[in-house]
């Protein structure tokens, strides 16, 4: 954790250097996150709560039978759907990841999970319609589908022989 | 925004209404235990995230990565559109305008699509927030996994819409023509 800290610490000094040296932007840049970070606190709480919520309540027999590793495809597909109908921000979505983690489900659900939310995450749905049409979402729904679920699948494997 | 704060909440108040029914209050004061914890360990994370976020706002603005998509085509362009959406600042309100306006520029349909699939898989200012709130492992693995993606489905576009500008393709979607509209 405090590796992460100091590692994320050092990339926002060396940004902060970079702006300086080409733009002269990095007080508009310091606002500009410090204001986004205090506009999206109140979603990050909320989503803490709900997550420390669902690592308690959700029953063990649940995350062995459908969401661990030897769930195995059945955790993947659920991964993928769960991702893609958990419509909402990043600041939301990976509080409630953490938890399922935490809890014992499975790399493949995991990395399924934060790939079908990312591509078919239905909070994007209204955007994409609105800009390139009906049509176009299907189709780029169901192209996305397989994307999904192969790299659940790539991730269910690498538990499998590497970290097993 | 608002929505998020709405839902997250309503969920918040449900779960905890039915934990109370099923574990009672020790279970209520166990999860916001965990959420207490989690917070205070993730506070210096998220500060240090969202400086980044905001140094990368500023730093890679609509304009250079425009220029970086007009410079290329084939294979090349498919890579740098990936990385550009990548890198391009900003939630689905807006890139999927900005993404929009490749129609008025006429650049190619594997531009279009590479860009748009790279911005949702990498997203580079997702990954100090998929770090600091899941795991550093997990955001390594989800990145080395999912790389390809975009650059395949710039690929298979490539491929089977070469001569499609973004353009063609909002017209064979059923987008009318603006200057015929005007036509009696």
């Amino acid at each position: 954790m405090a590796q992460t800290t100091i590692i994320l610490s050092i990339i926002a000094l060396v940004l902060i250097v970079i702006n300086t040296k080409t733009n002269g932007k990095q007080y508009m840049g310091l606002k500009i996150g410090l204001k986004q970070f205090i506009k999206t606190m109140p979603v990050i709480l909320g989503a803490f709560i709900l997550a420390g919520i669902i690592e308690v309540m959700i029953p063990k027999e649940f995350v062995q039978n459908w969401l661990s590793k030897e769930a195995g495809l059945k955790g993947i597909f659920l991964g993928t759907f769960g991702g893609m109908l958990l419509a909402m921000g990043p600041y939301a979505f990976y509080p409630i990841v953490a938890s399922l983690m935490v809890s014992g489900a499975g790399l493949g659900t995991i990395i399924s999970m934060i790939t079908g939310w990312a591509l078919l995450g239905l909070s994007k749905a209204p955007f994409e319609i609105g800009f390139f049409g009906v049509d176009f979402t299907i189709k780029k729904t169901i192209c996305s589908l397989p994307f999904s679920l192969v790299a659940g699948l790539i991730a269910y494997f690498l538990e499998l022989i590497v970290f097993s | 925004m608002k929505e998020s704060i709405i839902i997250i909440y309503i969920a918040a108040v449900i779960l905890l209404v039915l934990g109370y029914f099923i574990g009672g209050w020790n279970m209520i004061l166990d999860g916001l235990n965990i959420s207490i914890k989690t917070a205070y360990r993730s506070f210096l994370m998220l500060l240090a995230s969202f400086i980044i976020i905001g140094q990368l706002n500023v730093l890679l603005t609509a304009e250079v990565i425009e220029k970086w998509l007009q410079k290329f085509k084939g294979i090349k362009a498919i890579i740098v559109s990936a990385i550009a959406g990548g890198l391009f600042p900003g939630g689905p309100y807006i890139y999927y305008p900005f993404v929009s306006s490749f129609k008025e520029k006429k650049l190619p349909f594997y531009i279009l699509i590479s860009f748009l699939f790279g911005k949702q898989v990498f997203d580079f200012s997702r990954i100090p927030l998929e770090a600091s709130l899941v795991s550093p492992d997990i955001a390594l693995i989800r990145y080395l996994i999912t790389f390809p993606i975009p650059i395949i489905v710039g690929l298979i576009a490539l491929r089977f819409f070469q001569d499609t500008t973004a353009f063609d393709f909002s017209l064979k979607a059923g987008e009318k023509h603006g200057p015929d509209n005007d036509n009696p």
